[in-house]
């Protein structure tokens, strides 16, 4: 007997769902059918071929999807992008920014479309924003605190790579390294190279640290984009399925 | 959190807080003409936030794209762009700052549309607190005649119309005032404010405002060291009658 398309179709359980800290006031938990996946690494790291393949499958399968990513925000994305260009901004008020930004689409995107049902999918969350001012020296109970507004994903994948192969990849993509990539703003070097290396490593030394505290995946990145693909489709099937 | 003077910083931070209405910025001005009259160091903060953010606040503000969490972290972000830009290297400058209004205004205002308070405190834990705050008591329906009196059209998240309290934009501001007051009252102990009666004539206020910042800042140490006026030295300079050097004398 032919199996119907329909029984193809994995209707996704739903989750235990919480808020890291305070959360968002009003917000009903029980509400939100949908699911949250988070694609985390360094630009350069492979997180939109990731994204991209991730859609497709989803599709495929049945699943409706919806993509957030840092300064998306109808609020404050513009600004963000010139603040960053004069760098005129300070440490606090970056990092504000920045949660202002995430906050926007969280209550405008991410809770609306995990309401519906939707599957969400994020290029980045709060362990970037995290991790780049922890760097930075700002406190970390503080940004915990701040951030306290975030939902808690269902699944956060890590694509790990190391600085050395993310500063070839860069080279490949854009013939330069950006600005904030390389942590110019913080006055490690005055050499740029110099200065993207360390601030990788401690960038990733801080997400490894994070890594204990938020749990999430830390993923392989060195492998080839079809392999990395298979292993997250795996995860996500069995977080569907509500064994994640 | 700790004062200015408890983190070690030279300058003195005087702080008023207060309903629209409770005139608290005319209380303010006067306190700032006292002390720049005496020849002291003094910096009226007038809050001018970078163009950048103030027009991502003005854009939420205009459209009515925020929601309290999104409101509280916008202001909070304008906040800490003037206090890292202006306030901080001030205070290390050896200034006595004079704020109209302070963190608390966002404490009262953000709890009000119903953020934790834990939360919002945690946010502006970056900012040292004021070394005096003043907090200029007025009897509500005192400070809303003040304002409804003098400006009729009622801003729209000003009137607190966001949390929908009452589709007529003056009962909304009347009840969202009313509220505002309860958690100003309630942090008064907490964070030690010197509580003026508002209603008092303004001389009897400003009375008690020099008063109390006269006995609590050493206010001596804010004297400006003396320098010629700039006629004397000009004076001086046309007394020397040095010939002008030559153009490749002076690039050297």
């Amino acid at each position: 007997m032919k199996r119907s398309a329909k029984n193809l179709i994995v209707v996704p359980r739903r989750s235990e769902r919480r808020f890291y800290g305070h959360g968002i006031p009003k917000v009903e938990l029980e509400t939100l059918a949908g699911k949250l996946i988070v694609v985390e690494g360094a630009d350069g790291s492979g997180r939109s071929t990731q994204i991209a393949l991730l859609v497709e499958w989803l599709e495929d399968t049945g699943h409706a999807t919806v993509q957030v990513g840092l300064k998306r925000s109808t609020l404050v994305s513009e600004e963000l992008d010139r603040a960053q260009e004069g760098n005129i901004l300070s440490r606090s008020t970056l990092s504000l920014f920045y949660a202002t930004d995430f906050a926007d689409q969280l209550e405008n995107i991410i809770l609306p479309a995990l309401k519906a049902g939707f599957i969400v999918l994020a290029d980045r969350y709060i362990y970037t924003l995290m991790a780049r001012d922890i760097v930075r020296g700002m406190d970390e109970e503080w940004l915990k605190n701040l951030y306290g507004i975030a939902l808690e994903p269902d699944a956060v994948f890590y694509l790990n790579v190391p600085p050395e192969e993310l500063m070839q990849r860069n080279f490949a993509k854009n013939l330069s390294l950006d600005y904030w990539e390389s942590g110019m703003d913080i006055g490690l070097s005055r050499d740029m190279f110099d200065s993207f290396m360390q601030y990788q490593t401690a960038v990733q030394k801080t997400f490894k640290y994070l890594q204990r505290e938020f749990g999430f995946t830390i993923v392989d990145g060195m492998r080839s984009a079809d392999a990395i693909s298979a292993d997250l489709r795996k995860k996500i099937g069995a977080v569907l399925a509500g064994r994640g | 959190m700790k004062t200015f003077a408890e983190r070690g910083f030279p300058g003195r931070l005087i702080a008023v807080e207060g309903l629209d209405g409770s005139g608290k910025s005319t209380q303010i001005y006067l306190l700032k003409r006292w002390l720049e009259l005496q020849g002291l160091k003094v910096y009226f903060s007038e809050w001018n936030s970078s163009e950048i953010v103030k027009a991502a606040t003005s854009k939420g503000k205009k459209r009515e794209l925020l929601t309290p969490t999104t409101f509280s972290l916008i202001h909070a972000t304008d906040f800490a762009d003037r206090y890292e830009r202006h306030l901080v290297p001030l205070m290390r400058a050896g200034y006595l700052v004079l704020c109209d209004r302070y963190i608390f205004t966002a404490f009262a205002r953000d709890v009000v549309r119903g953020c934790p308070p834990e939360w919002v405190r945690g946010i502006y834990h970056f900012a040292a607190l004021p070394d005096i705050t003043f907090f200029f008591r007025a009897d509500l329906e005192v400070s809303l005649q003040r304002i409804l009196d003098g400006r009729p059209q009622l801003k729209y998240f000003e009137a607190g119309m966001d949390l929908r309290l009452s589709t007529d934009p003056y009962e909304s501001f009347r009840i969202f005032q009313g509220r505002m007051l309860e958690q100003y009252l309630a942090m008064s102990t907490e964070f030690n404010f010197v509580v003026v009666d508002a209603n008092q004539l303004i001389e009897t206020q400003q009375g008690m405002v020099r008063e109390i910042v006269s006995r609590r800042v050493d206010l001596e140490q804010f004297r400006r060291a003396e320098r010629p006026k700039l006629t004397e030295r000009a004076k001086a300079a046309a007394r020397q009658d040095a010939p002008p050097k030559p153009l490749e004398e002076a690039l050297e």
